[in-house]
């Protein structure tokens, strides 16, 4: 890892003695090194391991899943070139492409893919472990060019969760023998992807560059990538608008309409991408507890939200308002036909009525406590105001983001929490572990609700068991039809994060982690920085 | 007692109490990140995860342990010399919060020497010219400047340099498209650091022309001043050769005071102008339950404060014998 | 709270106001906060809208209707201001009297007993100042949740070494004068010294002390908010400010109002603070 430090400290020096020079080079922005503003810092860069929203969205352009995904989320070959499907979906055979290279010239072969199933994914990546975790035998690997995934039941939705945002593959030369979690290897990455690591200075920047070895052809199309590690988004919008920076992976909200207005410059949506993707903001009601155990005072408050108003105002349209339990982002599982709740105190007040909230002299039937953390204000103070109107009064219970988490899904002492479920690729990813009362926790991001229906765990079982999209599809949308009339949870926006490149660059592939791997500049006279 | 012996035995108090602070400080703070709800193998772990999966998480990391446990083990590594390991940085602590440190030594440095030349400057020239305008003014500036928060006027500062003037960068330490080198580098550096060091700068420079300018009128006013007036020494060069050097006492003290809390004050400004600095890190590390960089960078910062004093004392008994060590 | 703590006592020792205009900027910082108080007592009075309550379109810049404009939310700015500045009153008196009462209490404990309990509060003092207490409150904060309660009181715990040391200083420096030691030799009671010698020559700069804890009590409430450790249940100037800090250049307004609302009653806090320090007898 190079670093500054060094060479700061005799600036320090240099300062402290001459004082500060005011000359400055002119930036000559150079069209084949794309910068992009990130965050927070990754720390190690061994995807294997962690989920972590920091890490991904670089290791991802470095290293490569069996398949990848193409816009509609569908498998693609990748480091796998073809797969079957055999033994009635328990067994999924994957022809490894011949000639790849990890960056340190090493070929790949079928060993990696298993160590880093059995090493890696099924002991530290906590979504790939949840999932095959019982389910995926062994890992066979016949010759070096196949593996076999055996699977202890048939499994439709497999090759949706191996991109390379949830089963990157990582080389087993550089990680035998090390601590997958403190290794070494993880400050110098060695992917088979599309750039190769150069250097990591902490808290500053992260340098990758073209891999001219890539197994495909022609690709990537820019020479160098480099990651600026940019905490106040203000700062990164800033720098976007300046020039410093080409792409930012997250707008304000604020900032958003003069983005838009800006030449040079193009605001993008986004359903997917390295943090997770088709993700959904949803409101969880304690169904434990009155009074979200009574299914009328659920509907009632439902007619009382307007997701209007909070997808507009408080996530400044940075997505669509949620018709029910699965993403619209999703389309081949996702219906809106059923049943909806619109805006509409007038009816809320007349289910309050009927569930017996009947309201008290100060026009106050009943008070429940929003937990929510930190980034979740606004959206709670837009809450309290639509609820007042229908005579609910909402505390807000504002805690540190993981005390938040502790406690809606562990220790479950709260009223109404949120969180953000990303569907995935497929909702047996993402939106199976809301529902199914097998996950009730007590851990994170599981069935917070604590909604329990055997019906709905049983079709979710058979939804994935079936390999066939159209059977799966009548499966899920027999589950949003049920959901959507019991309003376990209270569905408020499919989300589509908003991203902003200059348009020096095109070719953003937005939808899944490898967002870089096409970009490439736009060859004609480059617009002039504003 | 001899001076020797007087300033040794000060020097052992002062040595003494600094390690109590600082063990004081490791506990409290470990006491108090481990008494706070919410369980960090949720921040430092995957999200997604089934029960066995967070279980074996938390072995791994030794948070199953009990605090008094943990607390011990902790103790013992800190005294051998090892802080622990980032659960964020996936690092050995002490290099985290190595690499940040010339970070905000630059930003630090930068704007000290800013308050000085801000301050001992605006208040050498008030006493040069006595103009009753111009002490207006500077009292003024100084006021305001010494009461609004940074972030604020930083805030403003972005919008008028950066985003309407386009003079100078809104953020970062350098400049993301090129990899410099060399002096290239250095002024691409200083280049960035110059507003959040002249918005950090702005509040101390605000105390420094004030203290200044207090302690030079009051030499002017002295008998042995007055007399070199009426012997006809110039004005200026009277200033600046007695009554700017008794000045310079105070401001010493107030830098050296300064300089022990920069570690931890200018995280806001790092925050605000995305600086890489340690104040930055531990605002982000405390939202991160990063326990072990949390502590590290507390025990870092509270030896900071406390050596600083130990040598701001030292410095002004240098420069002023008047002033005894005690 | 970006000054050092010992800065501030460093300011207060050789203030740049003395003789100059110490009754002046008494008044100037005694009008600035007397209006804060009248703002906030008056609020629910001069803007009964709830300052929570959606009242008009997203960002709009000031109009007649919302003088101070609307924020992300399409609430009124002006509302939010005039309530916000009763907590900011709240907050600011917490500082001030922890600098007061527990500056008062431990300083002239310390300087009355002597010998071993003076050595003891004076380490504790000690100890209390070389912590890294903006970060302290911070982190409790985020750790324990952004409740008003909780920050005053984490605020008010580290508001008091300064007017500590300050007080004890001055204590000891009383007791040893002729009139004090005349007194005693003629019978008075240690309390009674205390109550009519001791404290009429403090009491202003046990004022200017507290003064200045309020003005950074205020900002540290502030700067708590701007991190996004505010109380989001309460409006108050540090809750518009950070969310104000997205919206710079989208609203100049949300930031600008609560910006100079804070700069003002801080200065105000400073003001009073120094035309305490200086109508206090000299050579105190």
């Amino acid at each position: 890892m190079t670093l500054p430090g060094g060479r700061v400290a005799w600036v320090v020096l240099l300062a402290a003695v001459g004082g500060a020079a005011c000359a400055r080079k002119p930036a000559a922005p150079s069209a084949t090194t794309l910068v992009v503003a990130v965050g927070s810092d990754p720390g190690a860069l061994n995807p294997a391991v962690t989920t972590s929203g920091s890490t991904h969205p670089i290791t991802d352009q470095i290293f490569n899943g069996l398949v990848g995904l193409d816009e509609q989320l569908q498998p693609i070959p990748e480091l796998a070139e073809r797969w079957t499907v055999e033994d009635g979906g328990r067994a999924y055979r994957f022809a490894l492409r011949p000639g790849v290279t990890w960056h340190d010239g090493v070929p790949f072969t079928s060993a990696d893919v298993k160590f880093t199933f059995e090493q890696a994914l099924l002991k530290y990546h906590s979504r790939t472990r949840a999932a095959l975790e019982g389910l995926l035998d062994t890992v066979e690997t016949p010759d070096d060019l196949t593996a076999v995934f055996r699977l202890k039941r048939p499994y439709g939705p497999l090759l949706q969760r191996l991109d390379v945002v949830e089963a990157s593959i990582i080389p087993k030369h550089q990680y035998e023998g090390h601590d997958l979690l403190h290794g070494e290897p993880a400050r110098k990455p060695v992917g088979t992807g599309p750039f190769r690591f150069v250097s990591y200075a902490t808290a500053d920047r992260i340098v990758l560059e073209r891999n001219p070895t890539y197994f495909r052809q022609g690709l990537p199309g820019i020479d160098r990538l480099v990651f600026r590690i940019l905490p106040n988004a203000a700062s990164a919008v800033a720098a976007l608008e300046s020039g410093d920076v080409d792409y930012t992976v997250s707008v304000p909200g604020p900032d958003i309409p003069r983005l838009q207005r800006t030449p040079g410059i193009a605001v993008v949506k986004s359903a997917g991408g390295s943090g997770g993707s088709a993700c959904q903001d949803v409101l969880i009601p304690n169904l434990t507890r009155r009074p979200f155990s009574d299914l009328r005072v659920r509907r009632a408050i439902a007619h009382a939200i307007d997701r209007d108003f909070i997808v507009e105002r408080v996530y400044f349209g940075q997505g669509q308002p949620a018709t029910g339990p699965i993403s619209r982002l999703i389309p081949w599982a996702y219906t809106p036909d059923v049943r909806q709740y619109p805006h509409d105190p007038a009816q809320a007040r007349k289910l309050l009525d009927e569930a017996g909230l009947k309201p008290d002299a100060t026009g106050q039937r009943v008070a429940i406590t929003f937990t929510h953390g930190a980034n979740q204000q606004r959206l709670g103070q837009a809450l309290r105001e639509q609820l007042k109107a229908v005579g609910i009064t909402l505390n807000l219970e504002m805690l540190d983001f993981n005390a938040a988490v502790e406690r809606v899904f562990v220790k479950k002492t709260f009223d109404l929490g949120l969180a953000s479920f990303c569907n995935g690729a497929d909702p047996e990813i993402g939106v199976r572990r809301v529902y199914v009362s097998s996950n009730i926790g007590p851990y994170p991001f599981s069935n917070g609700a604590s909604y329990r229906n055997a019906t709905i765990d049983a079709l979710f079982d058979a939804a994935a068991a079936r390999v066939e999209k159209d059977q799966r599809r009548e499966t899920y949308v027999e589950i949003q039809r049920i959901l959507a009339e019991e309003v376990p949870y209270f569905w408020l926006i499919d989300s589509e994060t908003l991203r902003a490149h200059r348009q020096t660059f095109t070719g953003f592939r937005l939808w899944t982690g490898a967002f870089a791997e096409t970009v490439r500049p736009v060859s004609a006279s480059t617009p002039s920085k504003q | 007692m001899t001076h020797a012996t007087s300033a040794a035995r000060w020097l052992m108090r002062r040595a003494l109490f600094a390690v109590l602070v600082v063990a004081g400080v490791t506990t409290l703070t470990f006491v108090l990140i481990h008494l706070a709800p919410g369980d960090p193998i949720y921040l430092l772990a995957g999200d997604g995860g089934n029960a066995s999966y967070y279980d074996s998480m938390r072995a791994k990391y030794g948070l199953d342990r009990t605090i008094a446990e943990q607390f011990v083990r902790y103790v013992r590594a800190v005294l051998s010399g090892d802080f622990g390991y980032s659960f964020m940085y996936q690092q050995p602590v002490i290099g985290v919060v190595l690499e940040h440190l010339p970070a905000t030594m630059l930003l630090g440095g930068t704007s000290l020497l800013f308050s000085v030349i801000l301050g001992f400057g605006a208040a050498v020239l008030c006493a040069i010219w006595r103009s009753r305008w111009l002490d207006a003014a500077v009292r003024g500036v100084s006021s305001v400047a010494y009461s609004a928060p940074v972030y604020w006027t930083g805030q403003v500062f972005i919008l008028i340099a950066a985003v309407k003037l386009g003079v100078l960068p809104s953020g970062g330490m350098s400049t993301a498209r090129e990899s410099l080198e060399g002096i290239a580098y250095v002024v691409d550096l200083l280049w960035h650091v110059l507003l959040p060091a002249f918005t950090l700068s702005l509040p101390l420079a605000a105390v420094i022309v004030r203290v200044s300018r207090a302690s030079m009128m009051e030499t002017l006013g002295e008998p042995h001043v007055r007399a070199a007036v009426a012997r006809g020494l110039g004005r200026s060069r009277l200033i600046l050769r007695h009554v700017a050097w008794n000045a310079s006492i105070p401001v010493v003290a107030l830098v050296g005071q300064h300089a022990g809390q920069l570690l931890a004050g200018a995280a806001l400004t790092e925050a605000l102008f995305g600086w890489p600095g340690v104040g930055h890190l531990v605002l982000h590390a405390g939202a991160h339950r990063d326990y072990p960089l949390v502590t590290a960078a507390f025990i870092f910062i509270s030896a900071s404060v406390v050596f600083f004093n130990v040598v701001t004392d030292a410095a002004t008994s240098w420069l002023d014998p008047r002033i005894r060590l005690t | 709270m970006q000054v050092a703590a010992a800065t501030r006592t460093g300011l207060l020792a050789t203030s740049a106001f003395r003789r100059t205009s110490g009754s002046m900027s008494v008044r100037a910082g005694g009008i600035v906060v007397g209006a804060l108080v009248l703002v906030a007592l008056a609020a629910p009075l001069v803007a009964p809208a709830d300052p929570f309550r959606i009242a008009g379109d997203a960002l709009t810049p000031p109009s007649t209707a919302h003088p101070f404009g609307t924020d992300d939310l399409g609430r009124d700015v002006l509302a939010g201001v005039l309530h916000g500045a009763l907590n900011s009153l709240k907050v600011g008196l917490a500082g001030a009297l922890s600098a007061a009462l527990f500056g008062i209490g431990i300083g002239g404990l310390a300087a009355m007993c002597g010998g071993l309990a003076d050595d003891l509060l004076m380490r504790v003092t000690e100890f209390v100042q070389a912590m890294p207490r903006f970060f302290l409150v911070v982190t409790i904060v985020s750790l324990f949740g952004g409740h008003l309660w909780l920050i005053v009181l984490v605020i008010a715990l580290t508001a008091w070494p300064d007017t500590a040391r300050v007080f004890r200083a001055q204590v000891q420096s009383i007791l040893g004068r002729d009139f004090v030691v005349a007194a005693r030799a003629a019978g008075c009671s240690e309390r009674r010294i205390l109550w009519r010698h001791v404290l009429p020559l403090t009491i202003a700069v046990v004022g200017a002390h507290a003064s200045y804890q309020a003005g950074n009590a205020i900002l540290s409430e502030a700067a708590l908010s701007f991190l996004g450790l505010g109380d989001p249940t309460v409006m108050s100037w540090g809750t518009l400010l950070g969310s104000a800090q997205f919206m710079v250049r989208e609203g100049w307004w949300v930031s600008l109002f609560p910006g100079i609302a804070i700069t003002l009653t801080v200065l105000g806090c400073n003001l009073l603070a120094d035309g305490l320090v200086t109508e206090s007898p000299e050579d105190v």
